[in-house]
């Protein structure tokens, strides 16, 4: 089982690393209750870049029918022509999508994220989950309660 | 120019060309020079909304690095919405910011601004008094916007009332659109708004 420090990202400082204080103030006020807006709401930014890794994992297929185009450049595929898939199976050119998840982790035509090698912004996505999963739990057990 | 930018800007230009929304006068889009950088967007008033009947002008500039970047956008025509400036026309609505992705378009832009005149998001305000106004009385903010709308975008329903208001301070030599931006913001209120103009 993964203990609380590996679920929450966390891991000793290496030698001569400064520890991120920000970071820490962010994780000390969310787990007091006291980051509600950071908790709750929105990446106040624009999320990261895709991890090298999972850039570097993206399928290459080939081209098999007419009529599908690139929703980055609006360019038609030619058959036989290569493409990159991310996982949610929509098809870009390599230049346009690497171009695209060097800025921020998401699929352009429906937002699903790959992982990102930014600290703080999975730190964030981990937190809104698990604050996700306590608010279902609170509503089973208040359904259960008074129904 | 780019290369991607300006091809990408000219397909977009053919598929709202052939879109139904432009075959139904809802959105318009328009070259303001060779350059494939600067556009006009118009979108029409949506209906059961103050902006109704009212035919909006937006400026479009397309950076060099679109579609990996949002175009910058703006109401040209002056408009009372809590999410675009009365003063500028800076228009707050998050896939023009942080929410932006390379697969929208021109097009889905332009809908989405119109759907923000169905929907003004009040938590999120651009203009900090038209939202005050907005979510405190939302009466008078539905007749400010109707008569921005009659004045500026050319949308049917006169409001007598604050036109007769205007023209008060307009007889003090107060410059028109001075005094209807200072009456819309003090609701109404002759007084106050006067006050503010003289102080
Ligand atoms: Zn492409
Ligand atoms: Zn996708």
């Amino acid at each position: 089982m993964a203990d609380y420090f590996q679920e929450m990202g966390w891991r000793e400082l290496e030698d001569g690393e400064q520890p991120n204080h920000l970071l820490h103030m962010a994780r000390f006020l969310i787990d007091f209750g006291h980051y509600d807006d950071y908790l709750t709401g929105e990446w106040p930014r624009l999320p990261p870049a895709a991890s090298k890794e999972a850039v570097k994992n993206l399928q290459e297929i080939v081209i098999q029918t007419e009529n599908k185009e690139c929703p980055i450049c609006l360019k038609k595929f030619q058959v036989n022509e290569k493409a990159k898939e991310m996982p949610c199976h929509h098809l870009f050119h390599e230049k346009c999508i690497i171009t695209w998840l060097n800025q921020t982790n998401s699929c352009p035509f429906c937002r699903y994220e790959l992982p990102t090698d930014d600290e703080e912004y999975e730190a964030f996505k981990k937190q809104k989950l698990r604050a996700e999963q306590r608010k279902e739990d609170i509503e089973t057990l208040h359904n259960s309660m008074f129904s | 120019m780019a290369n991607i930018a300006a091809k990408r800007i000219k397909r977009e230009f053919k598929e709202v060309m052939n879109s139904e929304e432009v075959a139904g006068g809802y959105i318009k889009l328009a070259l303001v020079n060779d350059s494939w950088t600067e556009l006009q967007g118009t979108i029409v008033g949506p209906p059961d909304t103050p902006y109704e009947g009212g035919t909006f002008q937006l400026e479009i500039k397309v950076p060099e690095t679109y579609p990996f970047n949002p175009p910058k956008i703006r109401f040209v025509t002056k408009i009372w919405h809590p999410n675009v400036s009365s003063v500028t026309g800076a228009i707050c609505l998050d896939i023009l910011k942080d929410q932006w992705a390379a697969a929208l378009t021109l097009r889905t832009v332009l809908l989405s601004i119109q759907a923000l005149l169905s929907a003004a998001e009040a938590g999120d305000p651009q203009d900090a008094v038209v939202a005050k106004q907005y979510r405190e009385s939302q009466q008078l903010f539905l007749l400010t916007a109707r008569h921005w709308t009659n004045v500026y975008a050319g949308g049917p329903s006169a409001i007598w009332e604050f036109d007769q208001k205007v023209q008060r301070l307009l007889d003090m030599g107060i410059d028109e659109h001075e005094a209807r931006v200072a009456l819309s913001h003090y609701d109404w209120e002759l007084e106050r708004a006067t006050e503010q103009l003289f102080s």
